[in-house]
């Protein structure tokens, strides 16, 4: 598969996710593959930077199991605040 | 407040109750570490045009980013930070390595520099949210 090939699903898939990370993500490799092509960027760490978004990917998805967790836990004491008021 | 508590239990399973109400309370060691790690990325992002200055930065946020691993790997039910703390050090490693093998292109250092702060940034709000 040719690089403007992969660009080419990248921008699909940038434009048909509504998922805010994916979006991100997709235009990020777009930004890196871009800098690959000028010079900007060795091989090695244009694969270093894609290998990397598989770990802000965990990073991301970490933070927000957190939001769900906090959450009910939030929920939860407010339940006991309400059962300890209601004697 | 029945029907509250009937509504919890039928919308989440028995096990996220129980793992939401026993999370692991907000550390400020934790806390601190990835503050660190924030900053010191943020310091160095603006330091990429200097290979020897940026050499160090990266060797010296790869040694914080393995002591945040390290901080973390113990505390009892910390799955969910433990791997994103790996993660965090894996993008960290990665920089080191670079700079240990060949010459760096300014673009990668700030590209790495900026992904180590905006992940600590993040991390940094989950370990800052956490019951106290």
């Amino acid at each position: 598969m040719r690089v403007e090939q992969l660009q080419q699903q990248l921008g699909e898939c940038f434009n048909s996710s509504s998922d805010a990370n994916v979006q991100a993500a997709a235009q990020t490799t777009n930004q890196y593959t871009e800098m690959f092509k000028a010079g900007q960027l060795q091989k090695n760490e244009y694969i270093q930077l894609l290998s990397d978004m598989h770990n802000t990917n965990i990073i991301n998805k970490s933070a927000e199991n957190q939001q769900v967790m906090e959450n009910i836990n939030l929920a939860i004491g407010e339940l006991i605040s309400l059962a300890m008021l209601a004697g | 407040m029945k029907k509250l508590l009937v509504a919890l239990t039928v919308l989440l399973s028995g096990c996220t109750v129980v793992d939401a109400y026993l999370m692991t309370k907000y550390d400020p060691n934790e806390y601190q570490i990835i503050t660190g790690i924030r900053a010191e990325a943020g310091h160095a992002k603006t330091q990429c045009d200097s290979a020897l200055t940026s050499r160090y930065n990266a060797t010296k946020i790869s040694y914080d980013t393995q002591t945040f691993v390290l901080y973390s790997e113990h505390i009892p039910r910390n799955d969910n930070l433990l791997a994103a703390a790996k993660a965090l050090d894996n993008i960290a490693q990665g920089l080191a390595d670079q700079y240990k093998q060949e010459k760096v292109s300014p673009a990668f250092c700030k590209i790495k520099f900026e992904t180590i702060e905006t992940s600590a940034d993040k991390l940094q709000k989950v370990i800052g949210g956490r019951p106290r």
